[in-house]
């Protein structure tokens, strides 16, 4: 049985009674593995790379200051020979000089929607179609932005468990 | 007939409008028709879900651990995960989310005066005891997933949750800090004017 994501990264394999809990919705933490495949590294990529989808979802990591998360990410950009523009967008504080106006528009929005979602509006997503999204890509987006988001949840509730 | 957006909190039933063109069942691929759950006697699929089947492989994981972190048996109460549902809604400013988890929250626990304490004062509701301390997690664990730790665990811890129903809380707000992002950033919810 291969390890784990959220157990790895948290290092739930030191905490045996936490790892138990988890044991006890393992249902949950199935899915919640598939669901990290599905969203980090799926059968048809498309219009994401895998190396593109790891620097988003560090990005996200950092604007949370999930720390374990990111570097998690960084680890997995690096095993897919991220190229230069993607580890610079893995972390908010790089500027985006140079960054094409797609990768621009992405950006903003992953940082609205994580940090911000409640003030996302219908122009957001017009704002994606005008830098040439089509469907599919918004909801692609859409979904690595909700799962990483459902992951940052569910890794900060796990370690206040595991550190108290 | 005309259809208004709706942009304030209700416990009124919703209709959501997408942004983004659904997937049209008549021309949908069989990956997409597996994940939609589509059959000759279903073939009533909301425009929400046939937005999600653009990415026919991520629906699939998606909407049995949706129903597992709602519905599995033991743990937290049914009534509660709809509460901690209802405040990661509520901080999200997802309208049609927080109408159906508040309408649940209200027929499975018979107390409607919690939701309308709620909806009257929002993040600031003022409830009994062990509500506050599961909304107030809820609150607190959507908006700030960074500062969440040995305070937020005592209050739970004091109420009595044991360490399934914690868990059983965390994947309630979890999942909605999910939902919450697809629903109200791809459509808006609207009602007959």
């Amino acid at each position: 049985m291969t390890i784990d994501v959220v157990d790895h990264i948290l290092g739930l394999t030191g905490s045996p009674d936490l790892a138990a809990l988890r044991g006890q919705r393992a249902d949950i933490r199935r899915l919640t593995e598939s669901s990290y495949e599905a969203a980090l590294h799926p059968g048809e990529p498309r219009n994401f790379s895998y190396a593109e989808r790891a620097a988003l979802a560090g990005r996200m990591a950092r604007l949370w200051k999930s720390h374990e998360l990111a570097a998690h990410y960084d680890g997995v950009l690096h095993k897919q020979d991220g190229d230069a523009a993607s580890l610079r967008i893995s972390d908010p504080e790089n500027p985006l000089d140079g960054a094409t106006d797609r990768l621009k528009a992405i950006i903003r929005h992953v940082d609205l929607v994580t940090l911000t979602p409640r003030q996302a509006e219908k122009s957001d997503i017009g704002l994606l179609y005008a830098a040439g999204l089509d469907d599919r890509d918004i909801v692609t987006l859409a979904g690595l932005i909700a799962f990483v988001n459902y992951q940052i949840l569910v890794m900060a509730g796990l370690r206040m468990l595991r550190d108290n | 007939m005309a259809r208004e957006i709706v942009r304030s909190f209700t416990l009124d039933a919703l209709e959501w409008d997408p942004y983004v063109t659904p997937v049209d069942l008549a021309e949908a691929t069989p990956e997409q028709l597996n994940a939609l759950k589509v059959t000759p006697s279903n073939t009533k699929v909301s425009a929400y879900v046939r937005v999600l089947a653009h990415e026919p492989e991520t629906l699939t994981e998606r909407t049995p651990l949706f129903n597992d972190i709602m519905y599995a048996k033991g743990g937290l109460s049914r009534g509660e995960r709809e509460l901690g549902a209802l405040a990661a809604s509520l901080v999200n400013h997802c309208i049609y989310c927080a109408a159906v988890h508040a309408n649940r929250f209200i027929a499975l626990e018979k107390q409607p005066e919690i939701i309308e304490e709620i909806y009257a004062r929002g993040i600031k509701a003022d409830l009994p005891e062990k509500y506050q301390a599961i909304f107030d997690f809820g609150i607190e664990l959507t908006a700030h997933p960074d500062r969440v730790g040995v305070y937020q665990f005592y209050h739970l811890r004091e109420i009595g949750l044991t360490d399934l129903e914690i868990l059983d809380l965390i994947h309630a707000v979890a999942i909605f800090g999910w939902a919450n992002r697809l629903m109200h950033t791809l459509g808006e919810p609207v009602r007959e004017a």
